[in-house]
């Protein structure tokens, strides 16, 4: 039955129909209605699973490592600079190959402090070894995280789904919370094999000397690759089972006879369609790609889906600080490697929530089409009147 | 006031039927202050509206989550699925809770022309409508609700206005979002709301009756 849910609700009746016997977290907003409804839940006996509210990120990421090490199924939140306080742990459980599942209500991260959306957070840890999925709406939130905990067993990785924070977590809109008989048939019981058992006692991530360091990060890195076939297939398996995909690593919208392309994550996407909806009403044949999954860099799936283009235009919420956008980056070096020469540029934009209107998004595929500057990133809608400067202050 | 607002409602016998059948796409901006229920209000809306039969999303502009401070919340209400997650900029009507807004905030910017404005406040504002086209509907939303639920809270008596006005979404369906969104704060409080929620509609619907 659809229902009118608010995002964080709607996230955790997903977490709950995936029976997770142990949820850590330690509250940030936009990430805390999450927790505070799965704390009710928990509470008032509607899911059976252990719940340490603990003392600081860095506490609640350990919990949830050592829950699934112990081999429970488990769940923690995070955004912003929580997440960043949890880098060491992130980094600790992808390297231990622990099939965990995580939600980040992705945040701007500070200084200046800001609780609104951008990508930067999760973005700033994309080298730990975690699977990333981005969505766009509830809904894809909702079955993606169902995804995410087959994703996480099936290859034992760690997966965290990004949704955006207020944009998605805050707003209600309909959506399908699936059976729960459907959701077992879907998503078998947890069963780790390298569970640490007292009675034959081992250790998970310990010492590693200079003579084999090298090969387990390369097997970690072996597995990320591997994964995105894996990743496509269970959300084609989704479709089969539930009747809703989400195109797998990456999802094209209008590209037949699209000259320019933007490429975007996250719910920003639905203005997008907007956008490219009234440029082609007038004429203009343009496209979108939304990168669904950005860990693992799904190269050959952008390759496919921008064979056709002239020219691409990546809007990304998150960059690096004297390089520039980080999708744009890694989607250039995938198209040399793959031998298309296809200008890509750059705009970052809505950070710390700054809303991308479909007015926003128009000027900038606009911008694109007259393509001039490629070297580097432009941020969009920037006032420079507005910059500080240190000499001022 | 003997007569229950309840009685009142239902013997009117004009209230609008929205239709989901027929192709429609509304945006609603509510201004208020923290603690008037701003985001309450859109998410009471949005759940009527989709309980109609229609596509609803509501969500807040969290700019400051502080008691007494502006705050704008949003519902859209459509026949077809909703994909935008942007804020709402061009209005077909404001929902505005404190007047005082009127004078701080730009809180009619954007609206659409013939937009309506539904105002917690005993009269329009003298010469407020002569800008723009503008449909006002002016509520003592905050003696209302201070009357069915012992504090000032304009929220569901401006929603029934609203809905009496626009026909945008049914009496009943906000009775009903009503009372499961508000089930948790007890009986009297979903009492309280919906006899505001009533009594709102019956006062909108009335001044609309002497206008036409």
């Amino acid at each position: 039955m659809r229902q009118l849910l608010e995002g964080s609700r709607a996230v955790v009746e997903a977490v709950r129909l995936c029976r997770p016997q142990v949820i850590a977290a330690y509250p940030i907003t936009p990430q805390t209605h999450i927790i505070e409804h799965l704390a009710q839940f928990v509470a008032d006996g509607d899911l059976p699973a252990g719940f340490i509210n603990a003392e600081s990120e860095f506490g609640a990421a350990s919990v949830v490592l050592g829950a699934v090490a112990g081999g429970a199924r488990a769940f923690t939140a995070t955004a912003s600079q929580g997440l960043l306080l949890m880098t060491e742990v992130l980094y600790n459980i992808a390297g231990m190959r622990l099939p965990l599942v995580m939600v980040c209500a992705n945040r701007a991260v500070s200084a200046p402090i800001n609780i609104f959306s951008d990508h930067q957070d999760s973005m700033s840890v994309r080298d730990a070894g975690w699977v990333q999925l981005y969505v766009e709406s509830n809904q894809e939130a909702v079955d993606t995280v169902i995804q995410a905990y087959r994703i996480a067993e099936t290859c034992e990785l760690p997966v965290m789904v990004c949704m955006d924070g207020f944009f998605l977590t805050h707003t209600f809109e309909p959506v399908e919370i699936p059976e729960q008989a459907a959701v077992d048939e879907f998503l078998p019981p947890f069963h780790f094999a390298r569970t640490l058992n007292p009675a034959q006692p081992m250790t998970l991530g310990g010492g590693s000397e200079p003579d084999n360091y090298l090969e387990f990060r390369a097997a970690q890195h072996q597995a990320m690759e591997q994964a995105s076939e894996v990743i496509a297939a269970i959300d084609l398996d989704f479709g089969d089972h539930f009747g809703r995909s989400y195109g797998g690593l990456a999802e094209p919208y209008r590209l037949e006879g699209a000259d320019t392309v933007m490429v975007t994550l996250g719910s920003t996407m639905g203005a997008v369609r907007d956008a490219a909806d009234t440029l082609r009403g007038n004429g203009m044949p343009v496209g979108a790609v939304r990168l669904r999954c950005f860990r693992p860099f799904p190269a050959q799936a952008l390759i496919h889906c921008l064979a056709g283009a002239k020219r691409v235009v990546v809007l990304e919420k998150a960059f690096s600080a004297g390089m520039g956008g980080i999708v744009s980056t890694e989607l250039r070096a995938a198209l040399h490697q793959a031998g298309m020469p296809i200008p890509v540029e750059s705009f970052i934009g809505g950070l710390g929530g700054r809303d991308l209107t479909p007015a926003v998004i128009e000027e900038i595929f606009h911008l694109a089409a007259s393509g001039k500057d490629f070297a580097t990133s432009r941020f969009a809608g920037l006032d420079t009147g507005a910059m500080p400067s240190i000499e001022e202050t | 006031m003997n007569e229950s607002p309840e009685s009142r409602a239902k013997s009117d016998g004009k209230e609008k039927e929205p239709a989901a059948t027929m192709q429609c796409f509304h945006e609603i901006r509510f201004h208020g202050r923290g603690g008037q229920g701003a985001v309450s209000a859109a998410a009471l809306l949005a759940l009527a509206a989709f309980d109609d039969g229609f596509e609803a999303q509501a969500f807040p502009k969290f700019g400051s989550e502080r008691r007494g401070a502006p705050v704008e919340a949003y519902v859209r209400i459509s026949t077809t699925p909703i994909r935008s997650h942007n804020q709402v900029y061009t209005p077909d009507a404001v929902v505005i809770q404190d007047s005082t807004l009127l004078h701080s905030e730009p809180v009619l910017q954007g609206l659409k022309q013939v937009g309506w404005v539904i105002l917690n406040s005993e009269q329009p504002p003298v010469g407020a409508s002569t800008a723009q086209a503008l449909r006002w509907v002016a509520i003592p939303a905050s003696r209302i609700g201070e009357q069915f639920l012992g504090r000032p809270l304009p929220n569901t008596v401006l929603l029934g206005a609203l809905a009496a006005v626009t026909g945008w979404v049914s009496l009943k369906a906000l009775e009903q979002a009503i009372a499961s969104h508000l089930t948790n704060k007890g009986e009297d409080v979903v009492k309280g709301n919906i006899d505001a929620l009533r009594e709102g509609y019956r006062i909108a619907a009335e001044k609309q009756e002497q206008v036409s």
